[in-house]
């Protein structure tokens, strides 16, 4: 096991980079996302007890449950780490390709990094099988029917879906453009399983991926995609956001120069681990509903 | 003036420039509230669960005796783990309670409390649990809840919504 999960809540940076910009989706989802840290307080916070007797028992009954792994909660919990950190490698891969284009003499070295743009598409395919997997882990399949496991992943709100709009934004729109839908479902479209299995996204986190074979896996990733963009491609549109606008929320806290647009999805990725802080959060609090509901 | 001084230097040392790629940011170090030390004494304190999985009744089964929303409210099925299932009771889009099943064999102290009981409803034992809680036990087995998660959502309330669950209907999960 990795950390305890209170280690892990209790670890969560309350001022940082990923904080920042997280923060900066403010205005696309007023008042939607607190930043909960500390194991104790999102206890006192989700169940709305203060007694510490109380507090000890939920506390004590979700470590239980999360030190379990048949509970799928640490799975959940290494899906959420794992694919921020092959963001991190891709965002540096990424820029390594960028430096070599401007750089004459580096151009064998671009023959060899893939395209930037496919990579990221896939980024961010595997970004939403990961919520996929990750959500089933850690809540099951809700309810008796399709309609009520749509209904269940239409609930999302609070850190979840600002998880969901960071994706969007920072994995989508920032480095692939107003078109990242199309784009992605382009390269999904003409990806061969050998592609897939080169891509490191993927292979991190392919044993977690539902299907047997892999062309299986990529129809599962391919259904998770199409699933999806009807809801990315609604909130793109009805609040209006751009890459521009996205980034220009952001400058607050970062300085970045327009014609360094290419570079900051790349950077974004390298600097910021919004999957993992967020996944961190969502996990404790089912954990601590189920908790405070089975003592 | 010391004061101001070790102000200054504070801020200085929280405030790290990160250049990469040639963007520049400021971050301020992670201070996170430290009460693991607590928590690990509360983790050594706790067994491990021992218990036999195949004896516990999966969430699935207790889905359909779940209240049924109308009249403006609305039910989202949120958890269904093995011995658990939950839903949100929601109305114009806000949360008002969580509705939730387990079977206390995965967890039998949870039982236990229900000997304490001076009340009943529909004839199983109920007790409030610390404020936002109103919980009671079906067949000595399985615990059924009610928790406000809006301040207005009131015990009274809570108790109409156990009312509200096929009580007999989950009995008859436990043979």
């Amino acid at each position: 096991m990795s950390k305890p999960i209170y280690e892990l809540v209790n670890e969560l940076p309350q001022k940082n980079l990923t904080v920042f910009v997280l923060r900066s989706l403010d205005r696309l989802l007023p008042g939607e996302w607190e930043n909960l840290v500390g194991f104790e307080n999102t206890i006192r916070q989700v169940t709305g007890e203060s007694d510490a007797a109380l507090v000890e028992q939920i506390g004590a009954r979700a470590i239980q449950l999360y030190n379990d792994k048949s509970e799928g909660y640490q799975r959940a919990l290494w899906l959420y780490q794992t694919i921020d950190t092959t963001g991190r490698a891709l965002g540096q891969a990424a820029l390594a390709n960028k430096m070599t284009e401007n750089v004459r003499f580096l151009s064998i070295v671009n023959r060899l990094t893939p395209k930037a743009d496919r990579a990221q598409s896939i980024d961010l395919s595997m970004k939403l099988v990961t919520e996929i997997v990750a959500f089933c882990k850690i809540n099951g399949i809700p309810g008796d029917s399709v309609g009520d496991f749509v209904k269940a992943l239409g609930d999302y709100g609070g850190e979840s879906l600002v998880r969901m709009v960071a994706l969007v934004c920072f994995d989508g729109l920032v480095p692939l453009g107003p078109n990242f839908i199309q784009q992605t479902e382009a390269v999904l479209g003409k990806l061969t399983p050998k592609d897939l299995e080169k891509n490191p996204a993927f292979r991190a986190i392919k044993e977690a991926v539902p299907g047997g074979k892999t062309a299986d896996q990529l129809n599962f990733i391919g259904a998770s995609f199409d699933s999806v963009k009807g809801w990315m491609g609604n909130f793109v549109e009805s609040k209006g956001i751009t890459p521009q606008g996205v980034v220009d929320n952001i400058k607050t806290v970062v300085d970045v120069a327009d014609d360094k647009l290419d570079y900051f999805g790349a950077f974004l990725d390298i600097a910021t681990n919004y999957y993992e802080h967020t996944g961190i959060q969502t996990l404790s609090r089912r954990l601590i509903e189920r908790a405070v509901a089975e003592i | 003036m010391l004061r101001k001084v070790s102000l200054a230097i504070g801020g200085i040392v929280l405030i790290g420039l990160l250049a990469v790629g040639g963007c520049q940011l400021t971050q301020l170090q992670a201070s996170a509230p430290s009460d693991s030390a607590k928590w690990e004494q509360v983790e050594a304190q706790t067994p491990a669960a021992t218990v036999d999985k195949k004896a516990v009744i999966n969430g699935g089964e207790f889905n359909k005796f779940f209240p049924t929303a109308a009249d403006g409210y609305e039910r989202v099925y949120t958890q269904e783990k093995n011995g658990f299932a939950e839903a949100k009771l929601k109305q114009d889009g806000a949360t008002l309670a969580m509705l939730s099943v387990s079977d206390t064999a995965s967890n039998p102290n949870a039982a236990l409390k229900y000997q304490n009981s001076d009340r009943t409803l529909a004839g199983y034992p109920l007790l409030e649990v610390g404020s936002t809680t109103t919980g009671l036990l079906v067949a000595d087995r399985l615990q059924v809840k009610v928790l406000s998660r809006d301040p207005d959502f009131t015990p009274t309330e809570r108790e109409a919504w156990l009312e509200q669950f096929d009580l007999a209907g989950l009995a008859t999960l436990v043979k």
